[in-house]
């Protein structure tokens, strides 16, 4: 394998870290790495190549970081923080999946369901490799019907970045368009969870400007997301997802509007179907999250809705037919 | 709406080789093609993989690569029978799941663990605990609310399941009341919106019902099989009849649009507006996709939808009565409390 000139692949080249690395109990420093492990010893030789071998090194530790391979560092005593003298290990006990973690074939069945609710976007290629492992167990699946699955789109741009640092525990800022308004301001957050909850996606965090946590709704971040370069403020506690999900389900069951809408027509068909919808006297009692949303809901429906309540979302409703004759009378 | 399998990263194909490795040590012996159709990969990719890893190993104590430290297959077995065994392997170790890997699936878990099929066999806490054990790190932080399951919803995963007619009453997005019966081919879930699709017996012809629009539904006797020419991905296609309409939009809504949106429909970016043509079935959904955008559109042409759009919401307004109150509080900050923005 030594001298060929060969160009490597990248998965090649990966892999050959991995085994090498896995293989190691003191760890290996850069310089072994590079001159040794297949994929970087050929170039190694190169001494022009050597800094751009270097940076692809560095490049190909967070590549397998974000894979699960838990890569560690290790500083040699006496020399803490000197890079030349580190070593680099990927500890066999924290690699390898547990013995006793096996499944079942309902299990794995109902696995491969779970990944098939994200059928595209960031989450959907972490649960197609979350599945190519599943595989190294050799579960076969059963000749039962997996039937249908409910999927989740992660169609908003601002999905993938968030995930990210949120993984990495990373500051981030965007612009945020708040409800009510016209232009977007610019939020610095220390992001905490997403959640998905009535059909849109959340993200929790500290909002860092004004010292507080703060819910936000992916589709009204209107830019990208970029990272501050500041590490989090603060960092999600394990039962965090399941609050914030909570909160939001308190927040839907408590936000009501009244609402008549024309017998038999789709408004009175749809709005019957929302979950949690009753019937009053007053109207048909709608819940919601965030009633500008549900202005917009209501506002598609023209002259099939009337809005009883509150004042608010009545207003909110008009303004939107008010604007468009505005826009094209 | 179509499912495009983004193209594969070098990570991915790393994942493969990882887990691939223990796989085929388990196995002991298997073959090419039945290694590739677990990993569902073609028999040409499962070679090139075996290769790669026969010819990968660990540097040795002097930094070289040697006979000893390398993977080794039974090369006439493979090359002859097309058999994979391996008779030496440095590495054999099954790789946990990464903090974000661990998460999408223990969400995914959350939105399809009400499936009353799995409840009863499947101890949905024990499963999940087991894929946090399995992560490198603590999961991600993810979490999704279980849909729940409407009267509708449950009658016609019953259709599905059980191939039968489904009678059901439907308003259409003109607002029409139509009773159809229909023969049932799948029933998705995309976020939160369900569709049937499905033969219609009244139209002779595939088509795709939301669940909303749905007034009821019932079981009727079997089911026929209907030649379908159609491709199941997509959920919406547009009738060559529908009229053609350019409207201009905020930039950033356009993905609030994207189920109006054909694949082939243009769209042009003017600064901060998107310049999008849509093909439309009637005027009525133009008010729809208006107020969908809280009313920040402009229909450009043709002049009869621009006119269309107007009359529509002169008439919500003249049905919902009184004068709007331009003080009171905007709708937002009432809702969404202290907690939110």
């Amino acid at each position: 394998m030594a001298a060929s000139a060969r160009r490597v692949p990248v998965e090649e080249r990966l892999f050959s870290l991995v085994l090498a690395l896995l293989a190691t109990e003191q760890g290996l420093t850069k310089a072994e790495i590079l001159s040794t492990v297949s994929g970087y010893a050929t170039r190694f030789e190169v001494a022009a190549d050597r800094a751009n071998l270097e940076r692809q090194f560095e490049r190909d530790k967070e590549e397998l970081r974000e894979l699960g391979v838990p890569l560690e560092t290790v500083d040699a005593t006496g020399a803490e923080g000197d890079t030349k003298l580190q070593r680099y290990r990927i500890p066999r006990s924290r690699y390898q999946l547990p013995d006793d973690i096996v499944f079942s074939p309902e299990e794995y069945a109902m696995l491969t369901l779970a990944a098939q609710v994200w059928r595209e976007g960031s989450l959907s290629t972490d649960s197609r490799r979350a599945l190519t492992k599943l595989q190294s167990l050799g579960v076969r699946l059963d000749d039962a019907v997996i039937g249908f699955a409910p999927s989740i789109r992660t169609r908003d741009a601002a999905h993938e970045p968030l995930t990210a640092a949120t993984d990495r525990g990373q500051q981030v800022t965007f612009p945020y368009l708040k409800p009510g308004q016209t232009a977007a301001a610019h939020r610095t957050v220390s992001p905490l969870a997403l959640v998905f909850h009535e059909g849109r996606w959340h993200l929790h965090g500290h909002d860092d400007r004004v010292d507080a946590r703060r819910t936000f709704l992916l589709r009204r971040i209107v830019g990208p997301v970029s990272l501050t370069g500041s590490p989090a403020t603060a960092r999600p506690t394990a039962d965090e997802p399941a609050r914030v999900l909570d909160e939001l389900a308190a927040l839907w069951r408590s936000t009501v509007a009244t609402v008549r809408v024309r017998p038999g027509s789709e408004a009175d068909v749809v709005m019957r179907n929302r979950p949690g919808t009753d019937e009053a006297e007053a109207g048909l009692q709608v819940h919601a999250t965030d009633l500008d949303i549900l202005a917009d809901e209501l506002a598609a429906f023209g002259a099939d809705v009337q809005v009883i309540a509150p004042p608010s979302l009545r207003n909110a409703v008009r303004l939107r037919w008010e604007k468009l004759v505005q826009t094209h009378g | 709406m179509a499912n495009r399998p983004a193209p594969l990263k070098a990570q991915d194909k790393l994942a493969f080789l990882l887990a691939l490795v223990p796989y085929l040590i388990d196995q002991v012996r298997v073959t090419v093609d039945v290694a590739a159709a677990h990993f569902a990969t073609t028999p040409d990719e499962m070679r090139k993989a075996v290769m790669l890893i026969a010819m990968s190993g660990t540097p040795g104590a002097d930094g070289t690569y040697t006979h000893e430290t390398l993977f080794d297959i039974d090369w006439d077995d493979f090359e002859q029978r097309d058999l994979i065994r391996f008779r030496a392997a440095p590495m054999e170790d099954k790789p946990r799941f990464s903090s974000r890997e661990a998460a999408a699936l223990l969400a995914g878990l959350q939105r399809v663990a009400a499936r009353p099929e799995f409840a009863a066999r499947v101890d949905i806490v024990e499963l999940m605990s087991k894929l946090a054990r399995g992560a490198t790190g603590a999961p991600a932080p993810f979490a999704v609310r279980a849909g729940e399951l409407a009267a509708i919803q449950a009658t016609l995963v019953d259709a599905v399941t059980a191939r039968r007619r489904v009678r059901i009453d439907y308003v259409t997005t003109r607002g029409e009341r139509k009773v159809r019966e229909v023969d049932p081919m799948s029933f998705d879930g995309v976020d939160d919106a369900w569709y049937l699709r499905g033969w219609c017996l009244t139209r002779d012809a595939e088509r795709t019902f939301l669940l909303d629009r749905m007034a009821s539904a019932e079981l009727l006797g079997p089911a026929e099989v209907h030649e379908t020419a159609g491709d199941s991905d997509e959920l919406f296609q547009g009738a060559s009849t529908d009229e053609r309409v350019t409207l201009s939009m905020p930039l950033a809504g356009l993905p609030l649009i994207a189920d109006y949106r054909g694949p082939s429909d243009p769209v042009r970016i003017e600064g901060d507006r998107a310049i999008v043509t849509l093909r439309i079935a009637h005027w009525g959904i133009l008010g729809r996709i208006a107020a969908r955008l809280a009313g920040g559109v402009e229909i450009i042409e043709p002049v009869s939808a621009r006119l269309a759009v107007a009359d529509w919401a002169r008439a919500a307004l003249a049905a919902h009565g009184d004068e709007t109150d331009r003080d009171a509080d905007d709708a937002t900050d009432d809702a969404t409390g202290s907690n939110s923005v």
